[in-house]
């Protein structure tokens, strides 16, 4: 098997005049968890369903497991799409068995699995119960596992954790690192991007259809200008000579505390260069005077990293 | 392959579960077992005896109708007599074997009542003796010995219609027939009278007779006329019930009768002979130029034979529509469920399809086998005449092979109108949706039902033949027709139609399906849908 679970290449679908996605190199090592990122109506779920060979690429080439089709290895492979549902009239336990033996479980081997699976992550008392009785987020439980219930060695999850309250995000989560920490590989879709900081070892962010951003979570924050917010009462003038200080942006009056003799602050933000040192930037408030009431040097979030990288389109997007 | 079996395995498991199922399953038999048993209890126990008041102002006619509503009593006897016997008569008793043969049964000696009422037409004196306390004793004595011994008691059927006493001094010497109208006139709207046990009677009808009746009788059609304008013309027959004219028919037929009697008399002639000119009839048999040398009289086998395919017309229709309906809302279930996208990882549509396909015509199956078999069972259930029939009935149907045919048909039409459901659930997001779609196939689907009772009069006539070459009619109009012999041309013509129409129906509807099946949002337009067949 190649080290590469997943290998996209120039992967473009047109729906009509619509591109939803467009020229999109991926790859995705075995056994890494993969965070698809995205504003809505990016082309995620498009991109995951040509990889699960349910829609065919316009153009461009999708290696699953070293074959050009996933059908080629379905029982290998497991899925949950953006809408769940489950069939409603059916128990809890045998839609797991059914769709294990669907990816190609013996059915008492299937039947064994759904109640393993079920009882570990405590839906046991619900084995039996049918889906229409099970709540929304139980529903989708069963319906998770019921995409891993076969063990595939690739997982690709869209939207796993919609819909779920931070109690069973952390349960998902769980069964992200489990799973992972067997050697398999996830690819999962979200735009929470706590999750995707929190668990995955690579991110890909697409945006109408295109790339912006791939790699680990620490080059995707780096992608962001690094910066430092300040806030002080007096003129910063000195500090945007300091070498490394690419761009000073005034963003806004400071809170007013209500000390005696307090001053009005206004608050600022700093861009550096890549190689720009914080410290200088301290070094320089110290010699010139300047009083800082706050400074801060947190490093960007994935999800600021998100809303700088899309925020714009995503807006604009959403009054569409 | 092994998928496809799998989701049929679980389409057959989960359709099998629902309440629908089951209530189809067991509504049928249901149904049956009512149609058999409430129309003889509704004839034997609902129909009350009707009462009535009769006024003979003519002095001649009253004792004629009384006379024919006996006769009318004693034939329902005698048939229900008739029926009582053939239900516990001990075939080891009977010459042998009181078996009938259908094969050799003159095709209209169907019926104990129309033989009863041919008696009576011919030779109503009969009825007079067998209504009689000896004639009855005789007839149950010539029975007894053809009867098993642990058979309950006759029961006789209560009679039907049972005259009324007027109260006395209701109506005077001097009143003519207008007057007495009038003065029965209450109790015909619900006013009870007392009748001699002091029990209440409430008048179903009152006839009338006026005095000048015979002068008013009418020789020909024209004069029939002429007296209709005069609605109080001739006998009066007051009656709030326009539905049951049961009594209205006998007091005609009676006063006709012998009217017509006397009137033989008066120009001298001998009644008796009349009679027996007026019931010279020549025979006729009816033949059939397929049958064999020898044997080509037409049988009650061969009418049943004949009447048989339309059963099955309608086995078919219902059992291809209750079936393909499933197969529709179990699509749309999937599709709003999106339950879809989680198989299509794991299935191919084409599977998907089939296993699909397979699981709800084995649904089918199961039903039509278990309808088949509760007839069967229902039917044997009933002692008597019907058990011997359903009997005779399943033999005739078997020796007919139109059974295989049935198989033939049913796979065909299935497939072909599973096809369409199949690609209209895939078209729709809700139940709702698709039953716009829905409307102009119901009324498409409708067209065999109407036909169904026209074809076998005349089985390779224009209607049938254009019917049959149109696909979506072919299983149900050559079913209808089986019977017939159509001509092989058509019959393998319209076959290798039909299959060509299902192929082609199946590659279609999965094409649909393959590019509908993960479609939201509104049913595509007949153009867009032109484009995906193109396209896709």
């Amino acid at each position: 098997m190649s080290d590469n679970a997943l290998v996209l290449e120039r992967v473009c679908k047109r729906f009509g005049d619509l591109k939803a996605v467009e020229e999109l190199d991926l790859v995705v090592p075995a056994g890494s968890i993969y965070g698809f990122l995205g504003p809505n109506g990016a082309g995620k779920t498009t991109t995951l369903r040509m990889i699960l060979d349910i829609y065919k690429p316009t153009s461009g080439s999708i290696s699953v497991l070293g074959h050009a089709s996933a059908m080629a290895v379905r029982e290998r492979i497991g899925y949950l799409p953006e809408e769940k549902g489950l069939y409603k009239k059916m128990k809890a336990w045998s839609i797991i068995a059914y769709f294990a033996t669907l990816k190609g479980l013996s059915r008492r081997d299937a039947k064994n699995k759904a109640f393993e699976l079920l009882e570990r992550y405590g839906l046991k008392d619900f084995a039996n119960a049918k889906t229409e009785a099970l709540s929304k987020g139980m529903g989708q439980k069963v319906q998770v596992l019921a995409s891993i219930a076969h063990d595939p060695e690739l997982v690709i999850l869209d939207e796993p954790f919609s819909g779920l309250d931070p109690v069973n995000q952390q349960v998902m989560e769980e069964v992200i690192q489990d799973m992972a920490g067997r050697g398999r590989t996830i690819l999962f879709s979200t735009h929470v991007m706590s999750h995707a900081e929190r668990i995955c070892d690579r991110v890909v962010l697409i945006a109408k259809g295109r790339k912006l951003i791939d790699g680990t979570i620490a080059e995707a924050r780096r992608t962001m200008p690094r910066r430092i917010r300040i806030e002080t009462a007096d003129a910063i003038g000195p500090l945007e000579r300091v070498a490394g200080v690419t761009q000073v942006l005034r963003l806004g009056d400071g809170e007013a505390t209500g000390a005696v003799g307090e001053r009005p602050t206004t608050r600022w933000e700093l861009r550096l260069a890549e190689h720009g040192d914080p410290q200088a930037v301290l070094q320089a408030c110290f010699e010139n005077g300047i009083n800082l009431r706050t400074f801060d040097q947190t490093e960007p979030s994935l999800h600021d990293v998100f809303v700088h990288v899309v925020g714009d389109e995503a807006r604009e997007a959403s009054f569409r | 392959m092994n998928n496809a079996l799998l989701v049929a395995t679980r389409e057959f498991g989960e359709n099998a579960k629902t309440k629908g199922f089951w209530i189809g399953l067991f509504l049928f038999p249901l149904i049956l077992l009512v149609a058999v048993k409430v129309p003889r209890f509704l004839e034997d126990k609902a129909v009350p005896t009707r009462d009535f008041a009769l006024v003979d102002l003519s002095g001649s006619f009253g004792s004629v109708i009384a006379n024919g509503l006996r006769r009318y009593e004693v034939r329902k006897k005698q048939e229900a007599f008739f029926r009582y016997t053939q239900n516990h008569a001990d075939s080891s008793k009977i010459p042998g074997g009181g078996e009938i043969d259908f094969e050799k049964l003159p095709a209209d000696m169907f019926d104990p009542a129309k033989a009863l009422e041919r008696l009576e037409d011919q030779n109503p004196e009969v009825l007079d003796l067998l209504g009689t306390e000896a004639g009855w004793a005789a007839t149950v004595e010539q029975a007894a010995q053809f009867l098993k011994e642990d058979r309950p008691a006759f029961e006789a059927p209560r009679p039907r219609f049972r005259r009324a006493e007027l109260p006395a001094g209701l109506i005077a010497e001097s009143d003519d027939a207008d007057a007495i109208a009038e003065k029965l006139r209450p109790y015909l709207l619900g006013k009870s009278l007392e009748n001699d046990a002091g029990g209440k009677v409430e008048l179903f009808a009152a006839i009338v007779v006026p005095a000048d009746i015979e002068k008013r009788v009418a020789d020909g059609m024209l004069e029939e006329l002429l007296a209709a304008n005069e609605p109080r013309g001739g006998i009066q027959y007051w009656s709030a019930n326009l539905a049951d004219n049961d009594l209205r028919d006998l007091v005609q037929k009676s006063v006709n009768e012998d009217l017509r009697q006397r009137r033989f008399v008066s120009v001298g002639m001998d009644p008796a002979e009349v009679r027996r000119i007026q019931n010279a009839t020549v025979p006729m048999a009816s033949l059939n130029p397929k049958k064999a040398a020898g044997e080509e009289a037409v049988s009650a086998a061969d009418v049943l034979r004949q009447w048989a395919p339309v059963g099955f017309v309608y086995l078919l229709w219902v059992a291809i529509f209750t079936v393909a309906q499933m197969l529709l809302s179990n699509t749309i279930e999937e599709k709003s469920n999106r339950i879809i996208e989680v198989l299509l990882s794991s299935v191919t549509p084409g599977e998907l399809m089939m296993g699909k396909l397979l699981g709800i015509a084995m649904v089918g199956l199961t039903m039509i086998g278990a309808w088949i078999l509760s007839f069967i069972l229902v039917l044997k259930s009933q002692a008597g005449p019907e058990a011997e029939w359903a009997g005779r009935l399943f033999e005739v149907v078997q020796s007919s092979g139109l059974l295989p045919l049935f198989a033939l048909y049913f796979i065909l039409g299935y497939l072909t109108y599973s096809g369409l459901f199949l690609a209209i659930g895939s078209l729709c997001n809700t139940l709702k949706e698709a039953q716009n779609f829905m409307g102009p196939v119901m009324v498409i689907m409708m067209v065999p039902l109407f036909t169904m009772m026209f074809i076998p009069r005349d089985p390779n006539g224009t209607l049938a033949t254009i019917l049959s070459w149109i696909p979506l009619y072919t299983p149900f109009v050559m079913m209808n027709r089986a019977a017939a012999d159509p001509p092989a041309f058509e019959f393998y013509g319209t076959l290798v139609l039909m299959i060509c129409t299902t192929v082609v129906m199946l590659w279609l509807s999965g094409k649909i399906f393959r590019t509908g099946i993960l479609r939201t949002g509104q049913p595509p337009k007949l153009l867009e849908l032109l484009r995906w067949l193109r396209s896709s």
